[in-house]
């Protein structure tokens, strides 16, 4: 009888605790779900939809140079799977990818030993783990970002913290992006508690927030914006938005990780942008990564 | 009774900033003609400091507000009559403004870093797929 009890009790607690975990989630998976719609079918055929959500472009423009039908995995590489004449750019630029030599770069610094003897390989056994950043820690109380980890790895072993933009973190990140890529993983951002859900709708917020003398928010960009033209430029989609980094920015000149380009798009809002490891940048990075949750990891990459 | 007890709650309210941020107006504000530019400066150094504090400082080519606040200051000191403020970085910048229109710039971009981001409040749902935004 006691031991039915016990059994009784414990598959209780059990089922609590998943629903619990399954509803913490629940919003986010909404807000997913309604994204990867919104997507699709924007881009399901924007010459038919010019209307709805292209009314600024002309119709030759949206027959000829736009793809149509995409579907979720598409989006992974940003405007490059709707704008067809920058699409073939970027074919011809991964055949011989300029952030080969970081790759083989953040290999080395991957292995390299620290003066007490340890290495980055010792904090991450596994270097195909950028699929799960950021991550929130229930006993810090936390997000972490992978660029956060990295650093704490270093300082931790007495080293001096990198960069969190260019140079080092950057070639690390192509690294670890290319084994996470190599190794299949898909983007896997959990939500599991109150204060996670809760980090995540800050970046929810965050993201549609109109901010900076011109008063944008990501999302005018980014969603109602995606794929109208600025300039010769289509916008790029928030869906798959953080799937490849680090990336080599044709701009730049150089690799730069996640939070330089976030850091860039406020600032192009016209707004301080926040620092690369505070809440606010690990909140906006988390709510982006669990939209881009089951695609591909697929970094480093290339953009414009 | 009840209308006093409001009354005081609301001027304690304002007096602690909790209700300025929806309340402010710019153009009365920031007038130069009416309030003087040292003022419209002081206007703008107060809610800068507000506007950074909670990570909404405006940053226009590479220059803060607070940088913007700085270089009117500078002119005040010495009378010049155009501005050359620092970059974020201490950097000279490419910006070159009359002292008087760097001011009222510097003092609204001070206030609406912080009335936009008390109305932003309630209007960031009306952007998201399934939530405020209908297509």
């Amino acid at each position: 009888m006691l031991s039915r009890i016990i059994k009784s009790t414990a598959l209780i607690a059990l089922t609590t605790c998943a629903l619990n975990a399954a509803s913490f989630n629940a919003q986010a998976e909404k807000d997913k779900a309604e994204m990867i719609k919104y997507f699709e079918a924007k881009f399901q055929d924007p010459e038919k939809n010019k209307n709805t959500f292209f009314p600024y472009s002309s119709e030759d423009e949206l027959k000829n140079e736009y793809s149509k039908g995409l579907k979720h995995d598409d989006f992974g590489i940003g405007s490059y799977s709707y704008a067809k004449d920058a699409r073939e750019q970027y074919e011809a630029i991964k055949e011989m990818p300029p952030y080969e030599d970081d790759i083989d770069a953040g290999e080395v610094l991957y292995k390299k030993p620290f003066a007490n003897g340890k290495s980055i390989a010792t904090c991450f056994p596994d270097p195909a783990i950028t699929n799960i950043y950021p991550y929130f820690d229930e006993k810090r109380n936390e997000l972490i970002s992978l660029t956060q980890a990295i650093n704490e790895c270093i300082t931790s072993n007495g080293e001096k913290a990198w960069n969190t933009k260019k140079g080092d973190m950057a070639s690390l990140q192509a690294y670890m992006a290319l084994q996470t890529q190599e190794a299949g993983k898909k983007v896997d951002i959990k939500i599991q508690s109150k204060a996670a859900a809760e980090a995540y709708e800050r970046g929810k917020e965050y993201y549609y927030s109109q901010r900076g003398y011109l008063k944008l928010s990501c999302a005018t960009c980014h969603v109602q914006g995606a794929g109208q033209r600025v300039r010769n430029e289509k916008l790029s989609p928030m869906l798959g938005s953080v799937t490849h980094w680090p990336v080599y920015r044709l701009k730049w000149g150089n690799l730069g990780t996640v939070e330089r380009r976030l850091s860039g798009c406020v600032k192009d809002q016209g707004q301080v942008p926040p620092k690369d490891t505070s809440a606010e940048m690990k909140e906006l990075l988390y709510y982006m990564s669990y939209i881009s949750n089951d695609m591909a990891v697929d970094g480093p990459d290339i953009r414009k | 009774m009840k209308k006093l007890t409001l009354k005081i709650a609301s001027i304690a309210l304002l007096t602690s900033g909790l209700l300025h941020a929806s309340t402010l107006d710019v153009k009365k504000e920031c007038d130069l003609k009416a309030n003087g530019i040292e003022k419209v400066l002081a206007t703008a150094k107060k809610y800068n400091a507000e506007a950074k504090k909670k990570g909404l400082e405006f940053r226009r080519l590479e220059v803060n507000n607070s940088g913007l606040i700085e270089s009117v200051e500078e002119a005040l000191k010495t009378g010049a009559k155009e501005v050359n403020p620092k970059t974020f970085k201490g950097k000279p910048s490419k910006t070159k403004l009359a002292t008087d229109y760097a001011a009222w710039r510097a003092c609204s971009f001070a206030i609406s870093a912080l009335t936009q981001a008390e109305e932003a409040k309630s209007t960031w749902r009306l952007a998201i797929p399934g939530d405020g935004y209908k297509y």
